[in-house]
């Protein structure tokens, strides 16, 4: 049986976290190919919704960037980002999603090495977890979802 | 719908991790893909040209672009579709070289997630919409808020540059708070001298026509944005009319009535009609109608009578609310001290001859209020001064920061009373020492060797207490390394922190700017955007966005003014960027909040119906998409369909 390779979807910042996986990359630093990137302008541009998308499409975990605080371009995005973040993880709770499929952070231009390492350990989170079941048709597919991930 | 890909190699940077036959083949089939065409060096000259050539030759309909980061040379290749004849939105760039082929040594695994990548952009390209740069009018006046040395540079040099200028200060007087030092630091330069010129340049100068002074004057509304600002300003009665008063100042000694004088901080007293201080620009008298008989039911008119002008005090004179259209404002309504009262230890306002600097600065001024004469309150020279530094500022219990003037104008105080006064003790108590630069150690390092001077550096503000001792003050404090000191004196200046001028609170509701944790007007980027406000047209000058002295708040006024004259440039339209947000009113319910996650004030509700989005002042950030509840609210080259074909896409 080939091993588990979670699809991942990384929604990133223009400014700050975008520029910070360019960073990684002209350092050339290897990490897992798992996370298909989705630049938008700002982390307050991501709607809870496209999360909940990424699951119902495929996607194993979601990742969102952002500058840190205080540095956004925009001045408040990222606050606006985090706000969001935490009312969805209250509502994937409640679908008896696990919390750790969601992933916010920080990383700045500078960081690339901080977004190596942040992808690196969001995929072997991911691993851990295992594949997202979806429904319809996997039978008590949340239930299930929830038990996969030991509680931390 | 036809979508070319073109793939650039990088030389070998792409091209020797990822296989492009295998990414054809892994491709094939995909809707709308036309066909993929390896480029060597795309972002080069050759490679700028074989695209354009090819675009013009194959005509598709979008192109999608796999090369490096789109922060490298997404614009570039915008253009050169542009000058292929397409537009330019019609592009979309999938970074595999930074995001691939540089961190995937696996040569399989790169190129699968070079086909994923490009899958996304093909089925996101596939719905660009072809946005376009619109144009509009812009009006080139400026207008700028508040007359101190900030305003005046940036009204000067706006004026110079040709600009029409609508200069608003809120007292009868141009010249802001240094007009009344008598010295300057570090170099003890006269500051009334200093100013001189450019005030008369702008009152009386080859400037003049060009400005519009509005002394006595406050902004009372705001409407519009960057190119469009409609201002209302409320102007006070000065009672005497600027254009015909000759300045003699005949009409101020019979006036009956005396009151405290603000100008030297309730120090010495002046007529319900005065100048605020010899010199004071415009040279025009006002007349103080909360002292004024006439406003309590007398009928004096001394003052009119003893004018030699008829006509020129104007009893009938009323309140006005005037209207300017301006395309730019800078502000540059300054700062204030911190409130000595909130530092009880330091008895500001129990005791006598316990001073703040502000009113230290006044008794060194040879048009304050003892004629520059430095007296304590019963007439006498003083033979020592303590000088509390930091009053305030460094503190987290007061303002934690270092208000970064205060070390400098305390030495200067040394300075001058050592001139004015030889022998005289001066006691320095700090709680740190902060001169960098290249001339502001120098006045520090001129009397510190002194013999009348004595340095004490205490532990906090809240050991430092005055007392009455003998009629004199006793100044104590535990000092840095736990030991009590003391010292006394005849006389106690206080540096107190910088804070926002008064008005900071009420101009930044009537703007929509928005203040940082001190109060202090926020710029648009710490270090990048120092003189812009978050409102795109909106600049700051000087100290209201942070403690600053002249020489930098000068600096801050021309940079606004640098702001001012490249966004707005006389006789060329304003671009409008096209990704912005735009609304559905068909969709829109009205529930406005959008506008509250706005961070750039660009959405309103003008009929109390649908949002409208400003096009100028939006930043296409998008934090408003995200929060729209009924989906009404369209992120232009962002939108929700873009993004979740994208999504989508990837996922497969």
């Amino acid at each position: 049986m080939t091993p588990f390779e979670p699809k991942i979807v990384g929604f990133l910042c223009n400014w700050c976290s975008y520029a910070g996986a360019d960073k990684a990359g002209v350092a050339q630093t290897p990490y897992p190919p798992n996370v298909r990137i989705i630049r938008v302008m700002c982390s307050g541009r991501v709607d809870p919704q496209f999360v909940l998308q990424a699951l119902q499409d495929g996607a194993d975990g979601v990742l969102i960037l952002a500058c840190h605080a205080g540095d956004c371009h925009y001045d408040e995005g990222n606050y606006r980002a985090t706000q969001r973040h935490r009312m969805l993880l209250r509502l994937l709770r409640q679908f008896g999603v696990e919390e750790e499929r969601c992933r916010f952070d920080y990383v700045s231009a500078g960081e690339g090495d901080k977004f190596v390492q942040v992808v690196t350990d969001f995929v072997e989170t991911i691993k851990t977890c295992g594949p997202f079941h979806r429904l319809p048709g996997e039978a008590a597919a949340s239930g299930a979802a929830a038990q996969d991930c030991a509680p931390e | 719908m036809k979508i070319a890909v073109y793939f650039c190699n990088c030389g070998t940077n792409v091209s020797e991790r990822i296989d492009l036959r295998r990414l054809t083949a892994e491709l094939a089939g995909t809707p709308d893909l036309a066909y993929i065409k390896p480029v060597d060096f795309l972002c080069a000259e050759d490679g700028k040209h074989f695209l354009q050539q090819d675009l013009i030759a194959e005509r598709p309909d979008r192109v999608v672009i796999a090369a490096c980061s789109p922060r490298e040379y997404e614009k570039a290749f915008m253009q050169v579709l542009m000058k292929s004849g397409m537009n330019p939105y019609f592009l979309q760039m999938v970074n595999i070289r930074e995001h691939v082929a540089w961190v995937t040594p696996d040569p399989e695994q790169a190129t699968a997630k070079a086909a994923t990548m490009i899958r996304g952009a093909l089925a996101r390209v596939a719905l660009h919409q072809p946005l376009e740069v619109r144009e509009i009018e812009a009006n080139p006046a400026v207008l700028v808020i508040g007359g101190g040395p900030a305003g005046l540079q940036a009204a000067l040099t706006l004026a110079e540059a040709g600009r029409k200028v609508v200069l608003v200060e809120k007292s009868p007087v141009l010249g802001g708070l240094p007009v009344r030092y008598e010295e300057l630091f570090p170099n003890l330069e006269c500051a009334p001298c200093m100013l001189e010129p450019l005030l008369g340049e702008l009152v009386n100068g080859n400037q003049a026509e060009n400005v519009e002074i509005l002394t006595l004057a406050q902004v009372a509304g705001i409407t519009g944005y960057l190119g469009n600002f409609t201002v209302q300003v409320q102007q006070a009665p000065r009672y005497v009319d600027s254009a015909a008063c000759i300045g003699c100042g005949l009409c101020i000694p019979p006036c009956p009535v005396t009151t405290g004088n603000e100008f030297n901080y309730g120090l010495n007293q002046r007529n319900a009609i005065a100048m605020p201080f010899p010199g004071a620009m415009p040279n025009v008298p006002f007349l103080d109608s909360s002292a004024c008989l006439r406003w309590k039911g007398e009928d004096c008119q001394l003052c009119r009578d003893a004018c030699p002008i008829e006509g020129t005090i104007q009893f009938e004179d009323r309140p006005k609310l005037i209207e300017r259209n301006v395309g730019a404002i800078i502000i540059a309504i300054g700062s204030a001290l911190y409130d000595c009262k909130n530092l009880p230890g330091l008895q500001y306002g129990e005791l006598e001859d316990v001073y703040t600097s502000l009113e230290f600065e006044r008794l060194l001024a040879s048009n304050g209020p003892t004629g520059g004469a430095v007296v304590t309150k019963a007439g006498q020279p003083p033979e020592s001064v303590a000088i509390v530094h930091c009053a305030g500022s460094l503190d987290s219990k007061h303002k934690p920061y270092c208000s970064g003037i205060c070390c400098q104008y305390a030495f200067k105080f040394n300075h001058l009373l050592e001139s004015k006064l030889p022998g005289t003790k001066v006691h320095h108590f700090y709680r740190e020492l902060v001169m960098p630069g290249k001339e502001e150690f120098a006045l520090h390092e001129h009397v510190a060797h002194s013999p009348g001077t004595t340095l004490t550096r205490y532990s906090e503000i809240a050991s430092v207490q005055v007392s009455e001792q003998d009629g004199k003050k006793l100044v104590a404090c535990v000092d840095a390394a736990g030991q009590k000191q003391a010292a006394t004196a005849d006389m106690v200046v206080l540096c107190p922190a910088v804070v926002p001028a008064a008005d900071t609170a009420a101009l930044t509701g009537l703007l929509g700017l928005t203040r940082d944790k001190f109060g202090f007007l926020q710029e648009l980027h710490g270090r990048l955007h120092s003189t812009s406000s978050k409102i795109k047209g909106i600049y700051l000058a000087g100290a209201c966005q942070a403690p600053m002295d002249v020489q930098k708040a000068i600096s801050q006024a021309m940079a606004a003014v640098g702001c001012v004259l490249s966004e707005l440039v006389q006789g060329k339209r304003l671009q409008v960027e096209p990704i912005t947000a735009s609304v559905d009113e068909q969709k829109c319910s009205g529930c406005k909040i959008c506008a509250t996650v706005c961070p750039y004030h660009a959405i309103s509700h003008p009929s109390g119906g649908p949002s409208e989005v400003n096009a100028l002042l939006c930043h296409g950030c998008g934090t408003c998409v995200a929060g729209c509840p009924t989906g009404a609210i369209r992120g232009n080259h962002f939108s929700n369909e873009q993004i979740l074909a994208e999504l989508k896409a990837v996922l497969q």
